[in-house]
């Protein structure tokens, strides 16, 4: 057997699993956007989806909203894993034991964050209760509304208290196989310390950090469970719109449905060549 | 538990006998059906949120089938049963006519409508039912779910009336119709929102405020009518906007479900909640939610009531078994049990008159739950159901002018 | 940074990691606890009861994720080993695009696949099975396994193998007692990272399973849906014990040596 039969051969069952399940299924979603589904007897396929969601005002706002969510949530959440894996660098007191926390953040689900942050931070959750304690607000309707709230308050909240450990590990990793020493070298030259963090250090983390920062955005930007729970009712989260278009009893929202589901996934593209070009710089692949 | 899940990877192997051919079925005699359902296994999609339902469910309902009948009851919960029309509806695109997942469906109203415009619906079955007889189906509020005839496609379950909940400790003294309620709403701003809909709850609500825009419900029974329509609704839309400065949050925003109502409702945030099923009242107090205080009342100018039904979907393999099934919900023993208040407190949809006597006077036993106003109290001022036609179009207008 | 506004950092996030936990532990102990009270009136053990009680169906849901979980695992595995070893150890001709192509499925939004999956699974008659849903865990799962695989892969030396096969090794034995005792750690730390990608999935499950398949995720959202926080509290802490119990079999300090662990994680 040729080397290049027997790689095909190691590389043919994934290949089979993920062509004929996620290729297949991105295709099937692609001819139904089109309006094309003979059993239902449409044959001509159309851009009739495409024209009504792009001038239905509900997706624009929706569309909006998650971008408003996934940019919100990543920034915030780059930065603070940043500030946190310079701490976890050093020593302290208590530093096992944070990252412990960080790696058990790491495993709790999603919608389970969700309900957590649910209870916390609503207008008669724990911090609203402790505030009405201590004598900071009258009732729920003083405290500040983060749960169901126009800005995405609590939404962005979990993705930060979620993603914060996943970059700060990967963070880590990258800074563990760099070494001390660059920035050592940088500072026995004479640099100040924000200069070897500036000048030094940062450019090593940012491939690392663009590649986190691409799987955050996307994760942000398309789950669905997070602002089913913690969103206001309009405007949803673009895959809470979309997911209703599709459970619309109403059999002609489908292909809007799809439509929505491609528009998302031209985004993921985007997303996934931005990854593609940081894993690049990366040497990791 | 490891049977089951050997049980669920072979899939298929649970249909002992196929019954998806109803039209087979409907040439049988009660007795040939019973025989057919035994051994069988239905899966009954239902809303799966109240732990004493579901108890009821599992425990009375599951334990006689498998008794009597050895039928096994998969309760399978869900959130909205519009998500199972769906199902229902992709299954029959892709061309699944006989081996559906789903066997039976509580459901009524648009959901319903979906399934019979759909063809989606095993009909004509009913009155094979032995306990069919119990049913009024003179009485139009049950021949008709949401103005849409039956016809033979599902079975009554519950009936149940619109009622509001209020903190008798805060608010002892809560609005009588819905004119008063208007009025306190402006007067009480913050203390008051509803679920938007789509939301099952908060689209009966503005059904309510509907129909008081347009001055009683008389004008608006009968099928859909846009010009009627345009002119209530602009009421509608008016009045809704009046008070939506006065709403938690200033309306800037709306519960999505009746279930953040209620915990709004519970924490204090606002002073009224609402259900179509006032039953729930008491299990919200049992289970601790609501504080003990809460009771509950209807509105002097009236409130919709309605009958929930359970159905059996064209494509369901297990059609006898799921007839069996509606059977024994129907019986007065079954329906007597799940009106007693400790185990859910549901009016039946059956005419008690017409069932056996230890049947009646276990149902003349019944003490409702003081947070739960007796349904002959409600039912002194209903409201009918508005055809479904009618509730898409306020819904969708209500997105577009009030909740945008 | 000095030591103390280290420490005050740390403890700052500690705090934030902890917080939005304690109202779950707190909630599944509680039989009403409304606004204002800081702490319930009353503490009660019916949520726990219903929970692990037979009728509840908690105790199956957590078994068909498990079973979910552990089987995605273990086809994950057995696809993606010989597709690590293919990417991991040879440079060839469309090794780009195939990186791409794992890639994809991990990084575009589970919505966009989700309804084209269930289409599929659907005319295959796997929709609302325990097969069809643990094929669609599948999609996110497996580039996770295969891609940290093919790191594991490039940092392991091919020559050993050969020197024992030339030692008169069979092929299997070659694997069993060269390979696999090299690649075990990264094999392991994938594995656990694939269990608990499929022990999250939420909107996958819910579309392919219909409502059928009830993995713990549903039916905790089924309660959370439904306002009964005490049982949804319950439910959540259940769900996130294997969680917690994989990560006291890989925890260490993070140092950064278990990068397996790291390329393995996901959002």
């Amino acid at each position: 057997m040729t080397d290049r039969s027997r790689i095909a051969l190691m590389l043919a069952p994934a290949l089979l699993v993920l062509g004929g399940l996620f290729l297949t299924g991105l295709g099937l979603t692609l001819l139904r956007s089109f309006r094309y589904m003979p059993a239902l007897g449409l044959t001509e396929p159309d851009l009739a989806a495409y024209t009504a969601v792009l001038t239905a005002p509900g997706f624009l706002r929706s569309l909006g909203l998650s971008l408003w969510i996934a940019t919100a949530s990543t920034a915030i959440a780059a930065l603070l894993a940043m500030a946190a894996a310079l701490l976890l660098r050093q020593s302290f007191p208590g530093r096992a034991l944070v990252s412990f926390l960080i790696q058990l953040n790491l495993t709790v689900p999603h919608i389970v964050g969700a309900i957590g942050m649910l209870y916390l931070v609503s207008q008669s959750g724990s911090f609203a209760r402790l505030a009405k304690a201590a004598g900071l607000i009258a009732g729920p309707q003083d405290f500040p509304a983060l749960t169901q709230d126009p800005w995405a308050i609590g939404i962005i909240l979990l993705y930060v208290w979620k993603e914060l450990p996943f970059i700060t590990l990967i963070l880590l990793a990258n800074l563990q196989a760099l070494g001390e020493d660059h920035e050592a070298t940088a500072r026995t030259l004479g640099a100040t310390r924000w200069q070897a963090f500036a000048h030094v250090l940062l450019p090593l983390m940012l491939p690392g950090l663009m590649a986190a920062s691409a799987l955050v955005f996307a994760f942000a930007f398309g789950a669905y469970e997070v602002p089913l729970i913690l969103g206001a009712h309009a405007p949803k989260a673009l895959p809470v719109l979309a997911w209703q278009a599709a459970n619309d009893t109403d059999l002609a929202a489908r292909p809007e449905a799809m439509a929505m589901a491609v528009l998302i996934a031209g985004i993921g593209l985007v997303l996934l060549a931005l990854y593609a070009r940081a894993a690049r710089s990366r040497h990791v692949d | 538990m490891f049977r089951s899940l050997a049980a669920l990877l072979l899939l298929s192997a649970a249909a002992l006998a196929d019954t998806s051919d109803g039209d087979a079925l409907k040439g049988m005699t009660w007795e040939q059906v019973v025989d057919q359902a035994r051994g069988g296994t239905v899966n009954w999609f239902m809303w799966g949120g109240s732990d004493t339902i579901n108890a009821y469910v599992d425990g009375y309902v599951a334990e006689r089938l498998k008794a009597d009948y050895d039928i096994t009851l998969n309760r399978v919960p869900i959130t909205d049963a519009a998500d199972i029309v769906n199902q229902v509806l992709t299954e029959k695109e892709a061309g699944v006519t006989d081996a559906g997942s789903v066997d039976l469906i509580w459901i009524n109203g648009e959901n319903f409508r979906s399934m019979k415009q759909a063809d989606l619906a095993f009909c004509g079955y009913t009155a094979m039912l032995p306990n069919d007889g119990l049913v009024n189906w003179d009485n139009p509020a049950v021949a008709n779910d949401f103005g849409v005839p039956v016809d033979g496609c599902e079975v009554p379950w519950n009936t149940v009336q619109f009622a509001f909940a209020h903190d008798s400790a805060k608010t002892p003294e809560p609005p009588a119709d819905m004119a008063a309620l208007l009025d306190w709403i402006k007067a009480n701003p913050g203390r008051f929102t509803y679920p938007a809909p789509p939301d099952f709850t908060g689209s009966a609500f503005l059904r309510h405020v509907f129909i008081h825009a347009a001055g009683g419900p008389d004008s608006l029974l009968g099928p859909f009518d846009q010009a009627k329509f345009d002119e209530v609704s602009a009421k509608t839309w008016a009045i809704l906007n009046e008070i939506e400065p006065s709403l938690w949050r200033e309306g800037a925003t709306y519960p999505t479900t009746v279930t953040q109502l209620n915990e709004l409702f519970a924490n204090g945030e606002v002073d009224f909640s609402f259900n179509y099923d006032p039953a729930q009242f008491g299990l919200a107090v049992e289970a601790g939610t609501w504080p003990d205080t809460t009771r509950s009342f209807g509105l002097s100018d009236g409130t919709i009531g309605n009958t929930n039904y359970t159905l059996i979907p064209f494509n369901s393999p297990n059609k006898a078994a799921a007839m069996v099934v509606q059977n024994l919900l129907l019986s007065g023993e079954a329906q007597l049990e799940k009106a007693k208040t400790e185990v859910w407190g549901a009016a039946p949809a059956i005419e008690i008159a017409r069932t056996a006597p230890e049947v009646q006077s276990g149902f003349a036993a019944i003490k409702t739950h003081p947070s739960v106003i007796p349904a002959s109290e409600l039912a002194k001022a209903a409201l009918p159901e508005l055809q479904a036609d009618w509730l898409t179009a306020i819904e969708k207008g209500w997105m577009e002018t009030v909740g945008n | 940074m000095s030591t103390s506004l280290r420490t005050l950092a740390a403890l700052a996030l500690m705090a934030f990691l902890i917080l939005p936990l304690l109202p779950l532990a707190v909630w599944s102990l509680a039989q009403g606890w409304r606004f204002p009270d800081i702490l319930p009136a009353e503490l009660s053990t019916t949520a726990w009861a219903y929970a692990l009680s037979p009728q509840s169906g908690v105790l199956e849901s957590f078994g068909i994720t498990t079973l979910i979980a552990t089987a995605t695992t273990l086809i994950a595995a057995l696809v993606g080993l010989p597709a690590g070893r293919a990417l991991g150890l040879y440079r060839f001709r469309g090794r780009g695009l195939v990186v791409l192509l794992l890639l994809a499925p991990a990084i575009l939004p589970g919505i966009a696949v989700v309804f084209g999956l269930h289409g599929i699974l659907l005319r295959a008659g796997l929709a609302g099975t325990v097969a069809g849903v643990i094929l669609a865990h599948l999609v996110p799962v497996l580039p996770y396994m295969t891609l940290v695989l093919a790191a594991v892969f490039s940092r392991f030396d091919p020559t050993y193998e050969q020197q024992a096969r030339t030692l008169g090794a069979t092929p299997w034995q070659a694997f069993r007692t060269v390979t696999l005792p090299a690649i075990l750690p990264g094999l392991l730390t994938a594995a656990l990272f694939s269990f608990l990608v499929s022990w999250s999935q939420y909107l996958l499950t819910l579309a392919v399973g219909g409502g059928r398949v009830q993995t713990l995720p549903l039916l905790l959202y089924g309660f959370a849906a439904a306002g009964r926080n005490d049982l949804t509290a319950a439910i959540a802490l259940l769900y996130i014990l294997p969680g917690l119990l994989i990560l006291a079999l890989t925890a260490r300090q993070i140092t950064g040596r278990n990068t397996a662990l790291v390329s393995g994680a996901r959002p």
